[in-house]
């Protein structure tokens, strides 16, 4: 039905099957939609959010997110930023459509729910107009959307790789022009990337009312600026490989090479300890030093419900583990614990931004004040899975209709 | 097919490049953003002139001068206190401070209202003009008059400081009814106290300006105790901190942990209701030690030695019975208080210069039992207070404009004969007092006569009376139930007629005295704003009414207007010639000593009442108490002979003097295991004003959580009965019964529950309605042997999880 | 008083703040109540969750921790503190869109409602919860908007709002004094806080003034401020007599 859309020589499952998969996620994205417009019309008061906890769900999602999309500047770094200097990263080739989408999805998803998040999304704009340029906010702004367009002009070759478009002259030429152009594109999106990456680190870190989230640092950096760019790429192109997987499980193809996949692991594994290098400095200095002089003792940070329990989880078990399973080479050969590192990875990651987004708040700063506790409503869970599922449909349109996998035919003939 | 295609993305890819290079979409997000700005719902205040009014704050009795911010003289949209007024000096309380939203709430009552279905039903209402309702009511008041039961009308008014009370006793004396009350409070019982000890029927008066030490007995001097405003103001001085000035010390004695108990310099915690025997204590001591004012006693004083009466039997003086009777150790025993810090603070009192004893349940909205009244009495009295230049004294009365002699026609008078309703019970108690409890329970029983007729002024008793529900039961009774509030509140809601007054800020009406304070006062509250509905002066409709109904009862009233009324009284005080007008705070009055010289600063009558309608009040030195003495021995009476007449022949030697006599709250201990005790907040209104938005902001989700009460609860109590933070618990009166939340609470006294009154409104609208439950409801009245007077201490009560 | 965050602005001779006693604070809410009157603070039927309701001087309750009998409740007003810290307070630091800036001639923290996004990065950069969200759309009683004050815009939905130490009294002042031909630099106000205050624990001034009131009461030995530790430099000094609720100004005291 849709034959003569799909790549060439490529098998795809019959149309139903995947409209009604299509249908599913659409359905999905309806609620997100629905929960969204609710947002709009009533106002943040359908959210779980308060005075104490103005930022919540959609904060944590959207870091958390955009940290996991790093794959697509990191991967593109590597690729085409440093790969004539370690040609083994050549291999990244492979993947590297993959993360660009990936990429897309999460930037342009966390931007509709940004939109959400704030009171006023009709004055979203100010932002340019009123720049306030001490503000890592700002910074969060300015990086977010030029990135958004990078990766939109990133992805536009691939779209145009579609075998109807490409039989368009123009737009053939268009996209090879664009191919050509790709290394500046993806230089540049690196920059903004590990900037925006670093300022949405920034976002706690510069609060010096905030004891728990607040981090001394580098000139006018805080150190968190730099660890939320080091965890990004330390857990970035393992979720691209984590999706990858994904779509390779429900394929049932071979998409990549292992060796692509064990490259990332090692890649992955340095990165990650490195992080959590750093990271443990920063807890260390920030646990020793910085909340001292503050007056505060780190076991004045965590009590229920947000107990230690979240610092174990996130650089023990979500941290050390994984970091462990893809340094050992025996380990990451397999291939249960290499996408479980993956995936705890990944979590840590998560947990770390939600950490530094909700706990760091939930925090009283004022000795008399009371713990508070968030508790996010369906009007924030549901634009946020909905968001999730707009990126499964645009990876599988992409993987349907567009050559994303260049050893797709190779590997499954 | 393909070009076609071709052509059309040509054609859309050119459009939206063409479209961001014109200014469309620039100007379209700018617009939207200015539309963000300017939404239609939300209001938009309109500007123009602003201009300030000063007067008088008529919120509470509590005499604040207050300037209201006008813009283009029409609309209120501020409330500062003034600056120049002595008796607040700028400040304000929470309620004076949110009093627009009175103003403007709502629930205001817009133009008479006729209950044209059964009463309670708000759908029955019908406007109704005021010139029917005025018929209406003159007639069914001419018919009452003309068969011969004038007394079958009562009135209560919750106005008992203003020219309004007067009014309505010549109304109501004129017209032919004895059945006058005024909504219960702490001066009823202080009125009684003061004519036994001291001959005078008056409030008594505190200089807490002067006073260098205050040992309060319960008095919730921080929770509105007196003048709100007024005692703020002193209570903030005495803990200024100046080089030179001796700190004022502040000494508690509660049983709960109140704001006043915490603010204080002492917090002295004691049995619930023995805050009297603490007080004979210290007595003792003072006495044993001779620590008290020896003069005074001998010269001043009846009854302190032992003396004969009538008889010649030879009677127990207040010095033997107190030596005898409350030593610290049986004192002990009764408060709970160490028997050496009673001794301590004995001598800690007796040995202060200027220190006072003043007492009261909390806010003071209740009567207190005329025994321990006259206990904290004799503290007073020999800590030498009544002399010249001690620090208590009776409230003077401004000079006023008397009202003239009514003149009683055949059916006055015979009305007048009947007892007042609660004098016919069938034991009375020996004293008359403004015993409004037992007037509603005799009317609810049954009654010596119907109540045909039943006039509530200003007073909202269906909801801020103890036992309220006594009130409905009464008002059942009842032939008509007519409502002067503005507000369509409890009490309204249950009358057949209501003819609303103007709200305050609307109207004029005046202030006669500070309570709680020793000097004269008088104040006139201007209003600042023409009224905003269809609704009168009920002074006026009182006059009017008069009117209708002629003969002598006009003739008591001639009075064009309530102002010409307010006017004769301001003549008086003008004739009088004494006292001054206060232009600014630099005026001290409440540090002026009885008889101290004030110069008289005002021309004439014209004068005078010019500048208190500019927001001044007039005020004039304390009244020397001594001075004003009528008592049998024309002295101080430690025992009080009146009381030997009164009481059944030759009562027992103790019940001529102070003494504790606790009331035994009914309900079985073993079923109700604890005590009840209901108590103030500073932001929460509770008398007639319903609380308004602006203070439900201020209350603690620890006291009020969407609909749900929190009652107040010791820790260790709340464990007995496994209760745990915020738990939903039942409490079980004698009186009634009601669903909460506690809150453990470690301010409030193990084994008792504290629970908070102005909440669990049933009338206005949806910011007050329904939240929490009325403790006027929970807990027991008991009447007080003596007068008859309604009395709340402690309700028997029993807690367990719901 | 360290004070430090005054040398950062030598050029003003002004610097507004606020003094308040709480031994002599009685918690009656007076000022909070008179704030919401004088700027037009919204109110909802239910406000009993504290957090969600838009407080520009919230009434905090201090317990010394201790049981029955001693237990003793202090209360601490608390407005915008108006940091005076280095180069930015920590909402103005924050804010994306430069609608809160603090203006360096006076020292208020301002914000401007119609430019703010309601982004909330500057009430989670606040450690004094000085700053409330509109949740929801203000909503008068109809009869009640009449005393709505002209001199303060109603906020709209969707916006943060916050004490503004009444700054349109100051600018109304500043008006007066050039209308009279004096000069407007040095005039003085009141914000309705301290004015209704019926104890006078609030007092308000020129902190630069040494012979100002707030000047020399700051230097009183009972005085603290919040959270002194970080070095925020509230412009709101607290007085207490109390060590335990000296105790509570600060984290590890």
């Amino acid at each position: 039905m849709d034959k003569a859309l799909i790549p060439d020589g490529l098998k795809r499952c019959p149309f139903p099957i995947f409209a009604l998969w299509l249908l599913a996620l659409l359905a999905v994205i309806g609620w997100g939609v629905y929960a969204g417009l609710t947002v709009l019309l009533k106002g943040l008061n359908v959210t779980g959010l308060n005075n104490y906890f103005g930022f919540g769900l959609y904060i944590t999602v959207d870091l958390a997110i955009i940290a996991l999309g790093a794959g697509a500047f990191f991967s593109g770094f590597m690729y085409y930023g440093i790969s004539r200097f370690f040609p083994q990263l050549k291999e990244l080739g492979k993947i590297i459509n993959l993360a660009v989408i990936i990429g897309f999805c999460c930037y342009t998803g966390a931007l509709l729910v940004l939109l959400l998040e704030i009171g006023q999304p009709l004055r979203g704009w100010f932002g340019y107009w009123h720049a306030n340029v001490h503000s890592m906010l700002t910074e969060v702004i300015f990086c977010i959307t030029c990135y958004a367009i990078v990766l939109v002009i990133e992805f536009t070759p691939i779209i145009l790789e579609n075998r109807k478009l490409d039989q368009v002259k123009p737009l053939h030429v268009f996209g090879h022009s664009l191919h050509e152009l790709m290394a500046l594109f993806a230089l540049t999106g690196t920059f903004l990337s590990f900037f925006h990456q670093g300022s949405l680190g920034g976002v706690p870190g510069v609060m010096f009312g905030r004891p728990f989230a607040y981090r001394t640092g580098f000139f006018i950096w805080p150190w968190t600026f730099f660890l939320f760019t080091l965890s990004a790429m330390a857990s970035g192109p393992a979720f691209t490989a984590l999706v990858c997987r994904l779509i390779e499980k429900a394929t049932r193809k071979r998409l990549v090479d292992h060796n692509v996949y064990l490259m990332i692991a090692k890649i992955q594994g340095g990165l990650l300890l490195a992080y959590l290098i750093f990271k443990g400095m920063d807890t260390l200095y920030w646990a020793l030093d910085t909340a001292p002089s503050f007056g505060q003792k780190l076991t004045d940070f965590y009590r229920a419900p947000y107990g230690m329990w979240l610092l174990f989880a996130e650089l023990g078990i979500c941290g050390v583990i994984p970091a462990v399973i893809l340094l050992t080479p025996k380990a990451r050969e397999n291939n249960h614990l290499l996408f479980l590192a993956f995936f705890l990875d990944c979590v840590g990651i998560g947990i770390n931004r939600f950490v530094m987004t909700v706990q760091a708040i939930a925090i009283p700063v004022m000795p008399f004040d009371e713990w508070a506790v968030y508790v996010p409503t369906w009007a924030e869970w549901a634009p946020c899975v909905a968001m999730l599922c707009y990126g499964a449909v645009i990876v599988s349109l992409s993987y349907r209709y567009l050559p994303v996998f260049p050893q797709e035919k190779e590997l499954n003939r | 097919m393909s070009l076609g295609r071709r052509a059309f993305l040509q054609f859309a890819a050119g459009a939206v490049g063409g479209t961001l290079l014109t200014p469309i979409p620039w100007k379209l997000a700018d617009d939207s953003a200015i539309w963000t700005q300017n939404w239609s719902w939300r209001p938009s205040p309109e500007p123009g002139d602003l201009t300030e009014k000063a007067t008088v704050c008529r919120l509470c009795d509590g005499g604040c001068g207050i300037r209201v911010r006008l813009v283009n003289g029409r609309r209120a949209v501020y409330i500062k206190g003034n600056p120049k007024h002595p008796v607040n000096r700028g400040g304000l309380c929470p309620l004076g401070a949110a009093g627009l939203q009175l103003l403007y709430a709502p629930y205001r009552v817009q133009q008479p209202l006729k209950q044209t279905a059964s009463r309670g039903d708000l759908g029955g209402f019908q406007p109704i003009s005021w010139d029917d309702a005025m018929k209406e009511l003159s007639t069914r008041l001419g018919a009452l008059r003309s068969k011969g039961t004038p007394h079958s009308v009562a009135a209560v008014t919750g106005d008992s400081r203003s020219s309004m009370l007067p009014l309505w006793r010549q109304f109501l004396t004129s017209y032919g009814s004895p059945n006058l009350f005024t909504m219960p409070s702490e001066a009823d019982s202080k009125a009684v106290a003061a004519s036994l000890a001291l001959g005078r029927p008056a409030d008594i008066a505190f200089a807490l300006e002067r006073a260098d030490y205050v040992l309060s007995f319960g008095a919730g001097l921080l929770e509105g105790w007196g003048s709100c405003g007024h005692m703020q103001s002193i209570y903030g001085s005495w803990r200024e901190q100046r080089p030179g000035k001796p700190p004022v010390v502040l000494v508690q004695v509660e049983p709960r942990g109140s704001i006043t108990a915490s603010k204080a310099d002492r917090w002295i915690p004691v049995n619930p209701g023995t805050e009297a025997a603490l007080a004979l204590g210290i007595a003792h001591v003072m006495v044993r030690e001779k620590l008290y004012d020896l003069d005074f006693a001998a010269a001043s004083a009846f009854g302190f030695e032992d003396w004969f009466d009538a008889w010649g039997t030879k009677r127990q003086g207040f010095k033997n019975f107190v030596l005898a009777a409350y030593k610290p150790a049986e004192v002990s025993g009764i408060t709970g208080v160490d028997p050496q810090r009673i001794e301590e603070l004995a001598r800690e009192f007796a040995r202060q210069e200027r220190a006072v004893a003043v007492w009261g349940q909390d806010a003071g909205a209740t009567p207190n039992n005329v025994y321990h009244d006259l206990a904290f009495l004799a503290l007073n009295a020999l800590k030498g207070n009544f002399k010249r230049g001690g620090l208590v004294g009776l409230m003077p009365e401004p000079p006023l404009g008397a009202l003239p002699q009514p003149v009683l026609d055949a059916y006055a008078s015979h009305g007048l004969s009947r007892d007042r309703l609660d004098r016919t019970a069938p034991q009375p108690p020996p004293l008359s007092a403004n015993a409004f409890h037992a007037f509603l329970d005799v009317m609810a029983r049954e009654p010596a006569y119907p109540v045909e007729v039943l006039l509530v002024h200003e007073a909202n008793p269906a909801y801020a009376l103890s036992e309220n529900h006594l009130f409905a039961d009464a008002a059942a009774k009842a032939g008509l139930v007519v409502s002067f509030s503005s507000f369509m509140d409890e009490t309204a809601v249950m009358a057949d007629l209501v003819l609303p007054n103007h709200a305050v800020f609307e109207r004029l009406d005046d202030v006669i005295g500070v309570p709680g304070a020793p000097f004269a006062y008088y104040a006139l509250a201007a209003p600042v704003l023409p009224p905003r509905y269809n609704t009168r002066h009920t002074g006026d409709v009182l006059l009017t009414l008069a009117r209708f109904l002629g003969g002598t009862v006009a003739e008591g009233l001639p009075w064009e207007s309530y102002e010409s009324f307010l006017r004769e009284r301001v003549q008086g005080l003008a004739a009088a010639y004494r006292g001054a007008v206060a232009k600014d705070a630099t005026v001290q009055p409440g540090r002026l000593e009885a008889g101290a010289p004030v110069k008289t600063n005002f021309k004439d009558a014209r004068d005078l009442w010019n500048q208190l309608q500019q927001g001044y009040c007039w005020y004039d030195a304390p009244a020397d108490p001594m001075e004003l003495l009528q008592t049998a021995s024309g002295q101080y009476e430690f025992a009080c002979q009146r009381l030997a007449e009164v009481l059944p022949p030759i009562p027992e030697d103790r019940f001529l003097m102070p003494q504790f006599a606790p009331l035994q709250p009914s309900g079985d201990p073993g079923e109700f295991p604890l005590l009840l005790m209901v108590y103030s907040e500073p932001a929460l209104s509770d008398g007639f004003y319903a609380n308004p938005p602006f203070m439900n902001k201020l209350l603690p989700d620890d006291l009020l959580l969407g609909n749900d009460l929190f009652a107040q609860v010791h820790p260790r109590t709340a464990a007995t009965v496994g209760l745990t933070e915020g738990g939903r618990a039942l409490i079980r009166t004698p009186r009634g019964e009601a669903a909460v939340r506690v809150h453990l609470n470690p301010a409030v006294r193990p084994e008792t529950i504290a629970m908070v009154r102005g909440l669990g409104h049933t009338a206005y609208d949806e910011y007050i309605q329904g939240k929490g439950t009325n403790a006027g409801g929970l807990v027991e009245v008991q009447m007080d042997p003596i007068t008859g007077l309604g009395t709340v201490w402690a309700t028997r009560a029993q807690l367990r999880r719901a | 008083m360290s004070g430090n965050g005054h040398s950062e602005h030598p050029e003003s001779a002004v610097r507004f703040g606020m003094v308040i006693d709480l031994d002599k604070c009685t918690g009656c809410g007076a000022c909070t109540v008179a704030c919401q009157q004088e700027n037009n603070i919204a109110f909802r039927p239910d406000e009993s969750n504290k957090l969600r309701t838009i407080s520009w001087m919230t009434l905090y309750r201090l317990e010394n921790g201790q049981d029955y009998p001693d237990h003793r409740v202090a209360y601490l007003p608390r407005p915008c503190m108006h940091c005076d810290s280095g180069h930015d307070a920590p909402c103005t630091f924050v804010c994306p869109v430069n609608a809160t800036k603090r203006d360096e001639t006076t020292g208020f923290v301002n914000h401007i409602p119609v430019r703010c996004i309601g982004c909330r990065y500057c009430m989670v950069a606040c450690p004094y919860h000085a700053r409330s969200f509109n949740w929801w759309d203000p909503k008068w009683p109809e009869t009640m908007e009449a005393m709505l004050n002209p001199e303060v815009s109603p906020r709209m939905r969707g916006v943060v709002e916050k004490c503004t130490f009444c700054h349109h009294r100051y600018y109304r002042a500043r008006d007066a004094a050039r209308a009279a031909g004096e000069d407007p630099d040095t005039v003085l106000y009141t914000p309705a806080c301290a004015e209704a205050c019926p104890t006078g624990a609030i007092v308000f001034g020129n902190l630069k003034d040494p012979h100002s009131e707030v000047a020399e009461l700051s230097k009183d030995s009972r005085a603290f401020r919040l959270l002194a530790k970080l070095h925020t430099e509230p412009k709101v000094i607290y007085l207490s007599r109390h060590a335990w609720v000296h105790k509570q100004s600060d984290n590890g005291l």
